[in-house]
């Protein structure tokens, strides 16, 4: 049970300091995404490219 | 010092002052002293072998005052047995009584009565004698019969007279006797004395006269050692289960047992170490009580240590405890008493719950034992518990009216040590349900985590104030006026409108595309959490937002979905509500560097639900889903360490007559 409780307090420690530290989040509604290279060379182009990857906007 | 002749043999007599009584060492006469020729009173018996380590003539000091051994009485108790009682004349005058009974030492003086003694009749074991400022305890009260004596004695004995007496201890460790054969009674008092302190030295040797005797059964002819000769007032027969008096290595047949299965562990004569001691296992006790119709059986080892004391080795169940006695004085009655016996006790600053109180029986004998034991005598036994300690009380009536009450402190022994000491063979029994004394394992666990818990709470309330100081920065705001940003949701062109909760609306099926995008935001910390917060007056309605924080130059998104939703009414519970008109969506550090915001607001209908809302977006913000998770990481386990504590507990006490769930 010892041991349990320190894997506990580890994992614990682990989340709060990686996000006091870290700013590391691992909950709600969010996802990181990278735009690729060859969208950024266009000015602007991101938009469309996210218009077009998901967020539309509305309905 | 006076002289005087022995009325039989001549030989001379000494009579100090203060001696009321002599006897002759040559013919064993004893003689009354008179105001002229000492008066004979009759011969006495030859002294039992107790295994005294004292002497006649042995000289000593107590508290600077020397004294002389003068005299020694032997009486013999009610179950059998005799104690020393012997005499010390000091320089002064004055003397002591020095009562010496199963290797302990009292020595006491006579006083004036600081009050009113009870009369005989009156006295109860356990019960209270308070005298001057003192309470004393009865711990005995019996009648003593004159077997034999020798030396000066300071009391004017008679040929196998009983004398009425009472025990009294009080704290500290003092001791008293009321003498009832005089009226009124005399008190003695006293205290419990170490042979060290009384500074013995001359005659005799205070070398222990213990010598094992190596006797055949006379019934069987099975070996029948005694360990104790000195003391032993009983042998039981392993072998063939003849039990016999015995008195100074001699033996009397009294009958043959019907023996129960000893059920015995430790053999007769094995030698072992506990508690530091050398210890010798000399007899085996079988006892029993009965509740509610069952039968519970138990073993008793009696121990013999190198000066001569006596312990005892229970096991029950499998379970082993050492036992040794300890001064009633130092026990306290708390509690309400049921049936004469207290719910609780206070021994050495713990409160000692009571388990149970019950009748133990002698159900077999084996080995020998310092008083006359014998099958289906019994005691009424009580036990108290705390932690693993447990006291107990054993109330036995004496032959004649007497009564005596004992207590003792039994300490847990692990199975396993109990082999180890004795050198068994095989294995321990595994021991059988929860002892009343066992160690509960549970609590050491819970104590050593509370102790890392205190540590892990400590270190995150370090954690808040930290983040607390370094505090939050404001990285964007904007107030997005929907009606503004979007003309054709000019009142002129269409009324705003509030849906009803659960309302169909014809029109939400009708595409609403409005993509907003911030002036750009500058992130300095890549180590800082970010925190956006939507805030929108919605009334039974919702409105979302879909978003994306774009790194334009490394192309590093972050996309999130936030939503205000707020609903509330009321139904046959009365109101109710969900939901809320500002809601927050944190998101991981991204990278130092240039950011824009894309928004995009979602709502069901074509008009809005409300006409604006805002959006701040912070940087390092205090999340306290994060100190939530840590703190039920720190408390979850140690509560369920409690938890199994508890339930040990509650599991041991539902073996008690006296749990709070049932019984008594």
């Amino acid at each position: 049970m010892r041991i349990l409780y320190l894997i506990a307090l580890a994992g614990g420690f682990a989340f709060l300091g990686s996000n006091v530290f870290g700013g590391r989040e691992y909950f709600g509604n969010r996802r990181r995404a990278e735009i690729p290279p060859s969208v950024r060379q266009t000015p602007g182009g991101w938009r469309t490219f996210m218009h077009n990857h998901g967020f539309r906007g509305g309905k | 010092m006076p002289q005087a002749s022995c009325p039989t043999c001549g030989a001379p007599l000494s009579f100090r002052p203060g001696t009321m009584v002599a006897v002759c060492e040559h013919c064993k006469s004893i003689s009354a002293r008179t105001d002229r020729d000492p008066r004979l009173i009759g011969q006495v018996a030859d002294l039992v072998d107790t295994g005294s380590t004292l002497a006649l003539g042995m000289e000593g000091r107590l508290d600077g005052r020397g004294f002389t051994l003068a005299g020694r009485t032997q009486l013999g108790h009610p179950l059998g047995g005799v104690w020393d009682e012997w005499y010390l004349a000091f320089a002064d005058g004055r003397w002591g009584w020095l009562a010496q009974a199963q290797g302990h030492l009292f020595l006491t003086f006579r006083e004036q009565a600081p009050g009113s003694i009870p009369p005989f009749e009156s006295l109860q074991v356990g019960g209270t004698v308070h005298l001057g400022g003192t309470v004393w305890m009865i711990s005995e009260f019996s009648r003593g019969t004159f077997k034999a004596a020798e030396g000066e004695i300071p009391w004017l004995v008679e040929q196998e007279a009983s004398y009425p007496y009472a025990d009294l201890s009080a704290p500290g460790g003092a001791f008293a006797t009321l003498d009832y054969s005089e009226d009124p009674p005399l008190f003695f008092a006293g205290r419990e004395i170490a042979l060290e302190d009384l500074k013995l030295h001359g005659a005799g040797a205070l070398a222990a006269k213990l010598k094992a005797q190596n006797l055949p059964c006379p019934r069987c002819g099975a070996p029948m050692p005694l360990r104790a000769p000195d003391q032993t007032q009983r042998v039981a027969c392993a072998a063939c289960g003849s039990l016999f008096d015995a008195e100074e290595g001699r033996f009397s047949f009294l009958k043959s047992l019907k023996q129960v299965d000893p059920r015995m562990f430790i053999p007769l004569g094995a030698e072992g170490r506990l508690a530091g001691m050398p210890l010798t296992c000399i007899g085996f006790l079988r006892r029993a009580c009965t509740i509610d119709g069952l039968k519970y059986f138990w073993g008793e080892y009696l121990l013999l240590d190198s000066h001569g004391g006596f312990h005892w080795l229970v096991e029950s169940d499998g379970h082993w405890s050492f036992v040794q006695p300890i001064p009633l004085a130092q026990i306290q009655r708390t509690g309400a008493v049921l049936a004469r016996v207290p719910q609780a006790v206070q021994y050495a600053g713990n409160t000692y719950r009571c388990f149970q109180s019950t009748e133990a029986v002698v159900e077999g004998v084996y080995g020998e034992f310092y008083w006359k034991v014998e099958q289906g005598e019994h005691v009424h036994a009580s036990d108290y518990v705390h932690e693993n300690i447990s006291l107990s009380e054993e109330i036995q009536r004496h032959p004649g009216g007497g009564e005596e009450v004992t207590w003792s402190c039994a300490t847990y022994v692990p199975p396993e040590e109990v082999w180890l000491a004795f050198k068994l063979k095989g294995e321990a029994p595994s021991p059988q349900g929860i002892a009343p004394n066992q160690p509960n394992p549970h609590w050491k666990t819970a104590r050593q985590m509370g102790l890392w818990m205190a540590l892990a709470l400590g270190l995150l309330l370090i954690l808040f104030v930290y983040q607390s100081a370094a505090g939050e920065r404001l990285l964007f705001q904007e107030h997005y006026d929907l009606f503004e940003r979007m003309p054709a949701l000019q009142p002129a062109a269409v009324p705003l409108a509030v849906p009803q909760p659960g309302s169909p609306d014809t029109k939400a099926e009708e595409a609403q595309e409005p993509v907003f995008f911030s002036n750009p935001i500058q992130v300095e910390s890549g180590h800082r959490n970010l925190a956006l917060t939507l805030r929108a007056p919605v009334n039974n309605a919702w409105i979302g937002i879909d978003g994306a924080l774009v790194n334009e130059a490394t192309g590093t998104t972050e996309l999130f979905e936030v939503a205000s939703s707020y609903y509330h009414g009321s139904d046959s519970d009365g109101p109710w509500s969900e939901g809320g008109q500002t809601e927050t969506v944190f998101l991981s550090a991204v990278p130092a560097g240039t950011y824009v915001l894309r928004i995009a607001p979602q709502w069901d209908g074509k008009v809005p639900p409300v006409r604006a809302f805002d959006l701040e977006l912070r940087s390092g913000v205090l999340h306290g889903l994060y100190y939530g998770l840590a703190l039920v990481a720190i408390l979850l386990i140690p509560i369920l360490a409690v938890v199994r504590a508890l339930a040990f507990e509650s599991r041991r006490w539902q073996e008690s007559m006296f749990t709070t769930s049932g019984g008594d």
